[in-house]
């Protein structure tokens, strides 16, 4: 068996390759984004984005480095099934195109998805939303932040908290500079590196070895992955299916795209993307199973892509796959960076510090939410512990339990404020207890089924008469309706 | 139930397909919407 050195790039060329793309990327943040000076440019990349970049930066936001480094992992823990079940996460962003459609209807003038759950079920429910929502969008900032040292680290031997720093203050310096709109942008370019990149790993697994080898040779050394019927793989593509729908209808990341894309671009975007983004996971994770063929020993399974890709193509290969990671480790950070910021600008400075704030004060202050999170981020990241990183599993049981509230606050006059507030915390206890009582593959399940009951009971019980009127914000103004 | 050489290589082509077609799809509609100044 031959053994590739867990790092398969050498520091210097790892250095090499992040000045690069970090001026690359700071330089597009800066040229795309200098022309943001109001808040609606700064916050929602000026509330007119077109179909090609409404589609990438969907994408490019979805296909985090999970996508590229854990496909290959899944495929060879969970085989066929982990390469389909993790390609079933385009069925959030699939979902979401009539939501953001109903979205951009409903609240022309909104900002964000707690503006939406403040305006419909009030302000009691729209802090639960708030704990959830900031708790996830931490959860994720911090995996991603860790997630980027450790993957730096374990290509190129670079020192953790020197990778972790430096990729954190690449996207904290460009989103800074042009919040949306530099997101937005450098998404476009990070997608189509990384399209390019997968496809040609792909291509070369093919080339270099063969479906036929690949295959005889994975049902000679591992069949259990070419099992159609491998229990816990299947328990895992519903599982997945339904924390991709939660963290997609909830988070502030969808939402804060949904109001900045153009009026007849949101739904089409999100399908396209959807069905863009589906395959991505089989190609990039159906190199792993090339492992027997190439007679690989893989001491770590999260280093499966990486080491097919340098036995397949060397150095360049190596290369590759590096400028892949650190694509989609951008793509998402950004993203997760100006989304979370717009939450904590708009339903925590103004929501509840500065309800008065006129938009050039937040367009200020936007800047310096950005550098703080950013900063948190990086101090939180910094010890590297295994228990912040793995947080972001938990998550499954609370966004979970937002699916309903949100679907039925969109869609059903009855749906009400109680049953809001009740489905969310009764959803998210109950997904835990499942967490703990049973596995993770539950958590996200159990939460969406006791949530959906509690969101229609309470329909039953106490239905509401809501005016969708109520949530076009500058209406309310123009009628006297204070903010909180 | 064990998948076939077959199946599986109709899967990644299929899937590869969209790939190869997604960054040609996306760029076009980048010049579309740039020639009728829609991008942003």
């Amino acid at each position: 068996m031959n053994t590739v050195n867990s790092a398969v790039l050498d520091a210097n060329t790892g250095w090499l390759i992040l000045a690069i793309f970090s001026v690359l990327w700071i330089f597009l943040g800066w040229l795309w984004g200098r022309k943001a000076k109001q808040l609606d440019d700064f916050m929602l990349a000026g509330r007119n984005v077109g179909m090609a970049l409404g589609i990438a930066t969907a994408m490019a936001t979805w296909v985090t480095s999970n996508t590229t480094m854990a496909a290959p992992q899944l495929a060879l823990q969970l085989g066929i099934w982990g390469m389909l079940g993790y390609s079933l996460g385009s069925v959030g962003l699939m979902l979401f195109a009539p939501l953001a459609r109903r979205i951009q209807e409903l609240m022309p003038n909104g900002y964000t998805s707690g503006d939406f759950i403040r305006l419909r079920y009030g302000k009691t429910a729209w802090r639960v939303f708030l704990v959830i929502s900031l708790f996830y969008g931490l959860g994720w900032l911090i995996s991603l932040g860790m997630a980027g040292g450790v993957l730096i680290n374990a290509l190129t031997g670079i020192d953790y908290q020197l990778g972790m720093s430096v990729i954190l203050a690449i996207c904290v310096t460009y989103t800074m500079l042009g919040g949306l709109r530099a997101v937005i942008g450098t998404d476009f370019v990070q997608t189509i590196i990384i399209l390019v990149g997968i496809v040609l790993l792909a291509w070369l697994a093919i080339d270099r070895v063969g479906f036929e080898p690949m295959h005889l040779a994975v049902l000679e050394e591992r069949p259990e992955l070419l099992n159609l019927l491998m229990p816990a793989a299947i328990m895992f593509l519903f599982n997945n299916l339904l924390f991709g729908v939660g963290e997609i209808f909830h988070s502030n990341v969808w939402w804060s795209r949904a109001f900045a894309f153009r009026r007849d671009v949101g739904f089409k975007a999100y399908m396209i993307a959807g069905i863009f983004w589906m395959p991505i996971p089989i190609v990039a994770g159906f190199i792993a199973l090339a492992t027997p063929a190439l007679n690989l020993n893989i001491p770590a399974a999260d280093m499966v892509g990486p080491m097919v890709a340098a036995k397949l193509l060397g150095f360049g290969g190596a290369v590759l796959v590096f400028i892949i990671v650190f694509s989609a480790l951008a793509s998402s950070l950004d993203s997760l960076l100006a989304a979370t910021s717009d939450l904590v600008l708009q339903d925590i400075y103004r929501g509840h510090i500065r309800p008065d704030a006129n938009k050039e004060e937040l367009r200020k202050a936007a800047r310096w939410v950005v550098l703080l999170l950013g900063m948190i981020t990086w101090l939180l990241c910094l010890p590297r512990l295994t228990t912040l990183a793995s947080m972001l599993y938990f998550t499954g049981a609370f966004v979970a339990s937002t699916i309903w509230p949100i679907i039925a606050g969109l869609y059903l006059k009855k749906a009400s404020s109680s049953g809001a507030i009740i489905a969310m915390l009764s959803g998210t206890v109950l997904g835990l207890w499942a967490y703990f009582a049973i596995g993770f593959y539950v958590a996200a399940l159990v939460s969406a089924i006791i949530s959906m009951a509690v969101v229609f009971f309470s329909m039953w019980l106490k239905p509401e008469q809501f005016e969708w009127a109520r949530l076009n914000e500058i209406s309310n103004k123009q009628a006297g309706v204070k903010f909180s | 139930m064990m998948v076939s050489s077959e199946f599986l290589s109709v899967m990644v082509t299929i899937a590869l397909s969209i790939t190869i077609i997604a960054p040609i799809v996306l760029i076009i509609l980048w010049i579309k919407d740039w020639i009728k100044g829609q991008l942003w």
